[in-house]
């Protein structure tokens, strides 16, 4: 597929219709049916722990015990099961698994308001720093959706639970609107937790649906180039999807999270993040791509350690969850699980008892689907602040998890100008993990 | 200085037949060296034979000018960067021999006078010189030192709005060891900013730069305090200020500050850019603009201190000579039959002015005249069932009738489409359409209710705006109505619009964007960075809302209902840093005059009311325009400011205007823009146009609001949709606010009324859309009621042939083709279950692009 895209429509329009013995129509709707079918040999997903609002790193991930207080902050460090590794000890869970996890503690990017800040971890550039100004790059999940698609279609490639956050940096932009994620629309921890849709209403047969499907078809002829908005194209999509997706069983069984045994719904724990992250296992087992679980808000300015009460133990919680039970599964090495936020939080705490935002070193964790374990990389200043060693960039970041999941460094996609523009720029993988 | 120039000029009598007007000439010094020595540029635009022509000369440094013969250049059409020093030369293309001499005549006229203007720019001010610099360099930006609480402990006010409180930061604050006037390159200020010290924001300065040095001689200086003679920036002007470029072409702009000593100065290095669509147009940190493959108009804003200049430019769809010749005959065979009516309607909406106008439809010239600019050919017209369904939806948010097809179809007449833009206007379905969007405009919530009691407020306050737009009310009446409102909710409904609209924030913000087209939220807190606001603007407008007073009403809901409002005897608002009262005042005009006992709304309605109201006609035009077109001549459509101008300004101005002149007619408004030759066109596109989304050259199609889709489903299957709490049968664009219970409305992007933005209602696509579709109880429902379309028809016992064709006009407003007519019939006779068939027949055509969509 790489090389396919590495050509633009442009480039095939002048080139005309005799391509490879395909017209152009026909090498068009190729390029679309296999993003669509996942014809990519890789069988890696993505789990996305999303700390919306910024987490702090000297907290979490990144403790200073040996700094004076208004740094150290409130937490003691505490021992994990690699010698070496100390995390806070708000990550008791987290500590468990460190031999499966890895912490890259010296990422840095150069803006420190939330909306160009998600904008930058979202898609690995810089955005607009007008809030509510429109994405300028597609996020992450909407190229891993384009570019790998969905494992087992119409199971959705990018999905958000329970919707999408990032200040409306989570979608696909010039990708094409059908590569935005399907929001789940609900808290799976809820009781009634339900996707509506998902069952045939009453009276309506699966022959039925296939009689639409097929007249629907036929009818639906007008010409698609009259709409450049990409409305048209992302409803085509999802009408697609929509009447696959009805007519199996595959949704709908992946989204009945009273499937699972009782015991393991409580190892994830009865709380929105331990349930979505259970939610996201079993959607990546059904076919999903990158599962993106929006936690938070973590934008802890004033008396952090109340929000962080609050947030900090469901969160470790449903990480470690996942992580044992991926293991138990066998699925680890396909499934990648990750843990970022727009930016960290300032290594002094403020005045208020909280601390502000902070993107000049901060951290995040990743594991599994081929990411080693137990490591960590970079570091941070002595009391925190700048990047010690090793300053990983948002494109860094973006670099590693496509190569672990298969998608090629190499993939161009023309932007609203028409201009091939990388997905990576200049971003790396990070050696050291894969 | 100029005057001497033009008089020199004038004198020079091989240069005189050459010029025959000078547009403008300026001199400009920019700092270039170590010891801040001057360059002197010198840039001009001339006519000649009436081509406009572009000059900029050049010397080189004031010292080796002498001996140093400056590099000269004229160049048509680009205006040119020259060679001076270390700097670079980006054009050298000499065409125009002749004025090679003529120009080295001025140049020696204007050396003297260079010289002279360096003397006195010599002192760098705080103000106008070093905080720029920290502009430019994004020390005081919102990510960094500019936001609310600083940076590590060194906070400097966002773009450099407030400098006085930026010297204290810098001299005085940290016991003044963030500058070392002994020995300046050891500053703190320095240090970090090279990076020589540990920075967070890493290095931002080379030591090397001119920035560097203005700095550094600045602290040499003592750094010297921002003093009240200190010269103040008047004006910024970016030259050229409009151009035509081709695709990947770059265009070096000049930046000039003006201050008020009389001096000027080139500040294209020092002015921050931003280009409002870089998918055009992108623009480079030093003033360089670089088209790109997309064609179209875009506008770059230069900001330097508190003054902003924008550039415009046109990118034509073709460049070439030759082809813009055919597309001009092209253009010229363009009629405007199908709009010559417009001005010969009944006398109710036009009055006698109107039809005096010489150009029947100037509308149509503007759209024309654009067209020819960017090399444009616009699409065929639509034919009269596309354009009979596009009409009813927009205007009343309804499908036609099979009735109305057919009598529409049948109907002969030249005007034809105007008598039916009349009819629509005159049905109650126009009325109940456009309350919809005034509802959301004005905030109608609903949200937070608890008990049907109150339920009847916002019933009340949609029920008004219908009644106002049943009785065609003026719309400056309207508009006052409802800001002017006072007395009890429930008596005077207009007066709901305070019971979502409740703090000084939400009043300015409310108005500005609802009435004026401006947003001015960010001058809250710190001056607008595209726009001239200042926090002072912001709270002398909220100052007109500083009396609202309120009493009474039930508080058991998420705001209290039916609160009586009224004028208090006292109420200030004070300026947020300064603590200044602040006198009620509109926004970029002088205070109210006010006597004790005057309600500062009424003096706000009056001026925003009045037909030269720079903001008021506009805004509506160019929501009206938008509603209609898809797009918005500003757009977004509540963003208007210098920097983001209007598409086509001649056709805004001309909406505008006509709509004032009319009495504020929006029936009269709605009939110029919907009798356009721009809503008349297809929505397909052709060789000419392909890619435009900005002129208006085709019909840009839309999906269909969630509210008007789900009455359109319940119209073709004739069940009406179940809404809790309401009388049964009504419709969705009829529901009293938004807080009625419907999952379809949504997913389909139904908004919830929490800001004056129309953009809170989205027709991004979605799964869940396509589910609710696919799969939702409530469309099976539909489907399948004994009572509906679908299980009437079946038992009509009509034929395969008659039943298809009843079925296409019913659901597309239109006759299908032969293969659809084959496919349906065939599948007609293959399922035995009439029922079945009927409704999967007319699923199938519900679920298609174009029922989905208004095209």
């Amino acid at each position: 597929m790489s090389q396919i895209h590495r050509l633009t429509r442009r480039s095939l329009l002048q080139i005309g219709a005799p391509l490879m013995g395909l017209g152009l129509s026909d090498f068009l709707r190729l390029e679309a049916r296999s993003a669509e079918l996942g014809h990519s040999r890789s069988n890696k997903s993505l789990i996305v722990f999303w700390t919306d609002g910024g987490l702090s790193q000297q907290d979490t991930y990144d403790v200073k015990p040996d700094a004076p207080v208004e740094y150290r902050g409130m937490y003691q460090p505490i021992e994990t099961s690699v010698p070496g590794v100390v995390l806070s000890e708000k990550l008791p869970c987290q500590a468990r698994v460190m031999d499966r996890l890895s912490i890259v503690r010296s990422v840095h990017h150069e803006n420190g308001i939330h909306a160009p800040s998600a904008h930058w971890m979202q898609t690995g550039y810089f955005g607009p720093t007008l809030a509510r100004n429109a994405a300028q790059k597609p996020s992450f999940g909407s190229v891993i959706a384009r570019s790998i698609g969905s494992r087992q279609p119409p199971m959705p490639a990018y999905v958000t639970i329970p919707k999408s956050e990032a200040f409306g940096y989570q979608g696909a932009v010039y990708l094409g609107k059908s590569y935005n994620p399907f929001e789940v629309g609900a808290d799976p921890n809820d009781k009634e937790f339900k996707v509506p849709n998902l069952s045939l209403p009453e009276g309506l047969t699966a022959k039925s649906v296939d009689a639409r499907r097929t007249l629907l078809a036929t009818f639906d002829t007008l010409r698609r180039d009259i709409d450049d908005s990409g409305v048209m194209e992302g409803l085509d999509t999802f009408k697609k999807q929509a009447l696959e997706m009805v007519a199996g069983d595959q949704m709908r069984t992946a989204f009945d999270l009273n499937s699972e045994e009782d015991s393991l719904r409580d190892r994830y724990g009865r709380h929105r993040y331990g349930q979505s992250a259970l939610l996201a296992r079993r959607l990546v087992e059904a076919g999903a791509r990158c599962v993106n679980i929006n936690t938070g808000n973590w934008d802890h300015h004033n008396d952090i350690a109340k929000g962080l009460e609050e947030h900090l133990p469901p969160l470790d919680c449903a990480i470690a969850a996942l992580i044992e039970d991926l293991t138990t599964r066998g699925m680890l090495d396909d499934v990648i699980v990750y843990c970022v936020g727009e930016f960290g939080r300032t290594p002094r705490m403020n005045g208020h008892a909280g601390r502000d935002h902070w993107a000049d070193c901060f951290s995040v964790m990743l594991a599994g689907g081929g990411i080693q374990g137990g490591r960590t990389v970079g570091a941070s200043e002595k009391w925190g602040g700048g990047v010690h060693e090793r300053r990983v960039t948002p494109l860094d970041l973006l670099a590693t998890i496509y190569h672990a999941l298969g998608v090629p460094l190499d993939t161009h996609y023309d932007d609203s100008s028409g201009r091939p523009t990388s997905i990576v720029g200049g971003g790396l993988p990070i050696r050291e993990l894969i | 200085m100029n005057a001497a120039i033009t008089s020199s000029l004038r004198n020079c009598p091989e240069i005189v037949p050459r010029f025959v007007r000078r547009t403008s000439l300026s001199i400009a010094t920019v700092s270039t060296d170590r010891d801040v020595r001057r360059t002197k540029v010198i840039s001009g635009q001339f006519l000649r034979c009436g081509e406009q022509m572009s000059v900029g000369l050049c010397s080189a440094k004031t010292r080796a000018f002498a001996e140093r013969k400056p590099t000269l250049q004229a160049i048509t059409d680009t205006p040119i960067l020259c060679d001076v020093g270390r700097h670079r030369m980006t054009s050298t293309r000499s065409s125009f021999r002749p004025c090679r001499i003529a120009f080295a005549g001025v140049l020696l006229i204007c050396s003297a006078l260079t010289l002279h203007a360096e003397l006195q720019a010599a002192d760098i001010y705080f103000k106008t010189d070093v905080v720029p610099i920290l502009t430019k360099l994004g020390c005081n930006g919102g990510g960094c030192h500019g936001k609310a609480t600083g940076q590590n402990g060194f906070q400097l006010s966002l773009f450099g709005f407030d400098p006085d409180q930026d010297y204290e930061s810098l001299v005085r604050e940290s016991r003044g060891r963030r500058l070392s006037p002994a020995l300046p390159d050891r500053s703190l200020l320095l240090l970090k900013a090279t990076a020589r010290m540990p920075h967070g924001g890493g290095r931002r300065l080379e030591e090397s730069s001119d920035d560097y040095q203005v700095l550094r001689e600045w602290i040499a200086q003592g750094s010297p305090k921002p003093g009240t003679d200190d010269p103040q920036l008047v004006r910024l002007e970016l030259s050229p200020e409009e151009q035509v470029l081709s695709k990947n072409e770059t265009l070096q702009l000049t930046a000039t500050a003006f201050f008020s000593n009389g001096t000027s100065r080139d500040v294209t290095k020092r002015a921050v850019y931003q280009s409002n669509d870089p998918s055009i147009a992108s623009i480079e940190n030093d003033g360089l603009v670089r088209t790109a493959d997309q064609p179209g108009m875009v506008a770059v804003m230069a900001r330097f201190g508190d003054q902003i200049a924008t550039f415009h430019a046109a990118v034509p769809f073709v460049s070439d000579p030759v082809k813009r010749a055919v597309i001009e005959a092209q253009l010229r065979g363009i009629g405007f039959q199908s709009v010559s009516s417009i001005s010969q309607n009944d006398g109710k909406l036009n009055d006698g002015n109107q039809s005096d106008r010489q150009d029947p439809c100037p509308t149509n010239t503007h759209l024309l005249n654009q067209w020819r600019q960017l090399g444009v050919v616009p699409s065929a017209l639509a034919d009269d069932a596309t354009f009979l369904r596009r009409a009813s939806i927009d205007i009343c948010g309804t499908l036609p009738k099979p009735k109305e097809v057919t009598d529409f179809l049948a109907d002969t007449g030249s005007d034809k489409r105007s008598r039916l833009i009349d009819r629509l206007l005159d049905r109650p379905e126009y009325a109940s359409y456009f309350a919809l969007k005034w509802a959301d405009i004005l905030q109608n919530r609903g949200a937070g209710y608890s008990t049907s009691q109150q339920r009847a407020s916002t019933a009340l306050f949609s029920g008004w705006i219908r009644d106002s737009l049943v009785a065609n009310k003026p719309y400056d009446q309207f508009v006052s109505e409802i800001i002017t409102a006072s007395g009890s909710q429930y008596e005077n409904p207009p007066a709901m619009w305070y019971r979502t609209v409740r703090k000084p924030s939400e009043y300015v913000e409310s108005v500005a964007q609802a009435f004026l087209g401006v947003r001015v939220q960010c001058a809250q807190c710190h001056h607008h960075p595209t726009e001239s606001w200042s926090q002072s603007d912001y709270f002398s407008f909220a100052a007109n809302f500083a009396r609202v007073g309120r009493k009474g009403g039930f508080a058991d809901a998420e705001v209290p209902t039916d609160e009586i409002i009224f004028l208090n005897n006292r109420g200030e608002t004070r300026h947020p840093r300064t603590s200044e009262i602040l006198k009620p005042r509109p926004l970029g005009a002088a205070e109210f005059p006010l006597g004790p006992d005057d309600d500062p709304r009424i003096s706000l309605a009056r001026w925003m009311t009045s037909p030269d109201n720079p903001f008021f006609a506009r805004t509506m035009a160019n929501r009206m325009w938008a509603h209609f077109l898809g797009r918005g001549l500003v757009h977004p459509i509540d963003d208007a400011r210098s920097t983001n101008p209007p598409s086509n300004p001649e056709l805004l101005d001309t909406l505008a205007r006509d709509f004032a002149d009319s009495g504020f007619n929006v029936k009269f408004l709605i009939r110029s823009i919907t009798l356009s030759h721009a809503y008349g066109l297809e929505s397909t596109p052709h060789d000419g146009n392909a890619g435009d989304s900005q002129t208006f050259s085709r019909f840009y199609p839309r999906r269909l609001s969630a509210e008007v889709l789900l009455d359109g489903m319940s119209q073709v299957l004739e069940v009406p949709t179940e809404f809790g709490g309401v009388p049964a049968g009504t419709r969705a664009i009829e529901l009293p606010d938004e807080n009625v219970a419907a999952h379809f409305l949504d997913v389909f992007g139904r908004p919830a009324r929490m800001s004056a933005c129309e953009c809170e209602r989205v027709d991004a696509p979605a799964l869940t859309q396509a589910l609710e579709l696919v799969n939702s109880v409530e469309i099976q429902r539909k489907l399948t009621a004994k009572t509906g379309y679908p299980q009437l028809l079946a038992e009509s016992g009509k034929c395969d042939a008659d039943l298809a064709n009843e079925i296409f006009v019913r659901v597309l407003a239109r006759q299908p083709r032969p293969d659809e007519l084959k496919t349906a019939t065939d599948y007609l006779t293959s399922e035995p279950d009439r029922a079945e068939a009927c409704r999967t027949l007319l699923w199938s055509l519900l679920a298609t692009n174009e029922f989905l969509f208004n095209h």
